[in-house]
């Protein structure tokens, strides 16, 4: 199963929320929706997922415009929320009920997911009655309950305790060893470059960057140097606008060309105390900020 | 349609396990069981104590009662009085006393007796009294009584006996009231019990359906159900199972109330309220039904729809106050006309096809007076074709107004919403 954003825009009011999406995501894999606060994913996902229009472009599903009437999703909300008065069975049966599974089917379904995330002892307590992040194990089920094929997560995994994440993270692996497309959102890049193979990042409702993570890692412009050093003063005399610093708090030189690597190194090794020099390998992070930065 | 069954089944489960509602439910019939047994309550209770002090009572009876006395320098004129005044004075121990008025008044105010009446002549008194009561009907009872002394003894001077004087003063008038339409008197007490209960639920049920749509936006379970389910289901979900819920609440409540009174007819005959209430003509059942179900609808669509505007609990009753404005004026409208039985004005009969007001008004007009056919029809019509305008529209606000989080949305920003949805 393919799933394609194709050209989307949104407006609300005079408002242009999305400007251009497109992406395209696989079955059996997970996506990642990057971007800052405000870029447009929720607004792209409510919009994938019917709950209005799009002003313009189209959501393709396997080549043909998608019949919402024949695709199941499942979602998990950033804004988490459900019942606070009502029972977890009350609701989750009832949730499941409004995706189509019929009353027993939903029983069964719910009560094999309560017991996969070691919550049936809940099942009759309100809602209310839970911690923050028993609450989020409950919503979870509300995303998959109905085995939905296409499941989209936001932010899954904050707020969760390291055993809960851990769980979470089966939970996620399983689903995509099923064959579902799972596209996840999410602020944590450690979990994207953990599930996601491919991802776009949306910075000021455009695509700045999609496709295969390996492929974007790799095409990013390996023209930095990053230096390990015990004295950085005189490089940094030298050097002077070309150098910043890393995550890691060594010093990076941007170079003015990748070409230029051979020179710039024998330069360093020979007229500095250096104790290695290596090309600059990029994390998610880092592609984070760089596309979805102010600068860009 | 299968998302609205699921939903209108969560609904009404939501209202039928919910504390309040069985609360409310059970003691309004309680209520009821109290009041259509008072009679037998109040019997009880008077046997049981009657049994007790019925002895001691008639010993005592003179001196339980507060004195009123009657002075007059016409020795005759008092003599007539005091007879009168004693039987229609029953609650009182009514003396003569031949004493200038200073006296008089100092025995009422040192609390010898409680009241005193000076008679001049038959036709010219005065009444003395300490604390005058806002009921005190004593003088005007007063009133008759000597009319009847004065014409009575004006009437021996002119030389009738007895029994023509009795014969004259007791006429007897035999007077029979037919209504051909509707008789306002026997009507009153259940048009307004009814219009009232249609009031109480619309605007309950209104409150709480706006209460529940806000309650899920607030909580944020909007978000999973946007995506579940549509906006029309849940809306009309919603409203139809309160309406459910409303109507089954009233058929308890009144049919409770019919039972017992069945049961305890006996006890009531002759109280004109039970009567009138207990004796509704069936057609108007019907037409109490078809008012209450489109009334509600309307109503609670608009409910449900400004509901969903809101984001914040504490804004709800601000926001729905425009609605229970509209709803108000109906009700003022019908309440006037109905205790002023006047049903049939041009101001009336407008507000008994505005689709907002026509539920309570066109009903109190059936009730209390005769109203053409068609015209009920043109009310029906217009109220029913406003219901399912009401109902489409307000989904649309739904669909758009649950996604709306932060500040209040303006009057112009809800139309708007509403020309593009």
């Amino acid at each position: 199963m393919n799933l394609t954003l194709d050209h989307i825009q949104k407006s609300f009011g005079d408002k242009e929320v999305l400007k251009d999406i497109s992406f395209s995501a696989e079955s059996g894999k997970a996506f990642g929706l990057l971007g800052r606060n405000g870029a447009g994913k929720t607004t792209t996902i409510r919009i994938l997922m019917n709950v209005f229009p799009a002003n313009a472009g189209t959501v393709f599903l396997d080549g043909r415009p998608i019949d919402y009437d024949h695709v199941s999703f499942g979602y998990l909300p950033e804004e988490r929320g459900l019942y606070p008065k009502k029972t977890i069975i009350e609701q989750l049966v009832y949730l499941a009920q409004l995706k189509g599974l019929s009353k027993k089917d939903s029983v069964a379904s719910v009560d094999w997911w309560l017991d996969r995330l070691d919550m049936s002892k809940y099942r009759n307590k309100r809602l209310d009655t839970l911690s923050k992040g028993n609450q989020q194990k409950i919503q979870l089920i509300t995303a998959l309950a109905h085995d939905p094929q296409i499941v989209i997560l936001d932010e899954p995994f904050s707020g969760l305790d390291p055993v809960n994440a851990m769980l979470l993270e089966d939970v996620v692996k399983e689903e995509i060893a099923k064959g579902k497309l799972v596209l996840f959102s999410s602020h944590q890049m450690s979990y994207i470059e953990e599930f996601c193979d491919s991802i776009a990042i949306i910075n000021q409702g455009r695509v700045a960057v999609t496709g295969e993570l390996s492929a974007i890692k790799h095409a990013y412009i390996r023209d930095k140097l990053v230096v390990k050093t015990s004295d950085p003063q005189p490089i940094l005399q030298d050097f002077g606008d070309m150098c910043s610093k890393s995550e890691q708090g060594d010093l990076l030189i941007r170079m003015k060309s990748p070409d230029d690597k051979q020179e710039v190194m024998k330069h360093l090794v020979e007229n500095y105390d250096i104790d290695r020099v290596s090309v600059f390998e990029p994390s998610l992070n880092d592609i984070f900020v760089e596309y979805a930065g102010d600068s860009k | 349609m299968k998302q609205f069954w699921t939903i209108f089944k969560f609904e009404l489960a939501g209202y039928f396990k919910n504390k309040i509602f069985i609360g409310v439910t059970v003691s309004m019939v309680a209520a009821l069981v109290i009041l259509i047994f008072i009679p037998n309550i109040v019997s009880l209770v008077k046997k049981d104590s009657g049994n007790h002090a019925e002895e001691t009572m008639q010993d005592s009876d003179n001196e339980n009662k507060s004195i009123m006395l009657i002075s007059s320098e016409d020795d005759e004129l008092s003599a007539m009085a005091q007879p009168a005044f004693a039987s229609a004075f029953s609650d009182y121990q009514v003396k003569t006393l031949n004493e200038p008025v200073e006296t008089i008044k100092q025995q009422i105010l040192d609390g010898s007796a409680e009241c005193a009446f000076v008679l001049d002549s038959a036709s010219s008194y005065t009444y003395y009294v300490n604390n005058l009561s806002m009921y005190d009907q004593n003088a005007s009872i007063a009133d008759m009584l000597l009319e009847d002394i004065y014409r009575s003894s004006a009437m021996a001077k002119k030389g009738m006996t007895q029994q023509e004087i009795s014969d004259i003063l007791n006429v007897q008038i035999q007077g029979r009231v037919t209504a051909l339409g509707a008789d306002q008197m026997k009507n009153f007490f259940y048009t307004y019990i009814m219009i009232f209960a249609l009031y109480m639920v619309i605007i309950v049920y209104g409150q709480m359906i706006a209460n529940n749509v806000a309650s899920e936006k607030s909580s944020r379970a909007m978000e999973v159900l946007v995506t579940s389910a549509k906006p029309n289901s849940m809306m009309f979900g919603k409203v139809f199972a309160s309406c459910l819920a409303g109507l089954f609440q009233l058929t308890v409540i009144f049919g409770t109330a019919l039972l017992l009174y069945r049961f305890n007819k006996s006890s009531w005959t002759g109280n004109e309220i039970m009567d009138s209430f207990f004796n509704i003509p069936p057609y108007l059942l019907i037409y109490m039904l078809i008012f209450f179900l489109l009334g509600f609808l309307i109503y609670a669509f608009l409910y449900g729809a400004v509901g969903s505007t809101v984001s914040k609990m504490e804004d709800i009753n601000t926001s729905v106050m425009p609605v229970t404005m509209v709803f108000l004026v109906g009700f003022f409208v019908v309440i006037f006309a109905i205790t002023s039985g006047e049903v049939d004005t041009p101001l009336v009969k407008v507000f008994s096809y505005l689709p907002f007001s026509s539920p309570m008004v066109m009903f109190a007009r059936i009730c209390m007076s005769t109203v053409p056919i068609f015209e009920i029809v043109l009310s029906v019509a217009i109220l029913i074709a406003s219901v399912i305008l009401t109902g489409i529209l307000s989904a649309k606000i739904y669909r758009a107004g649950v996604l709306m989080y932060g500040n209040k949305p303006s009057p112009r920003q809800i139309l708007k919403v509403i020309h593009k949805a």
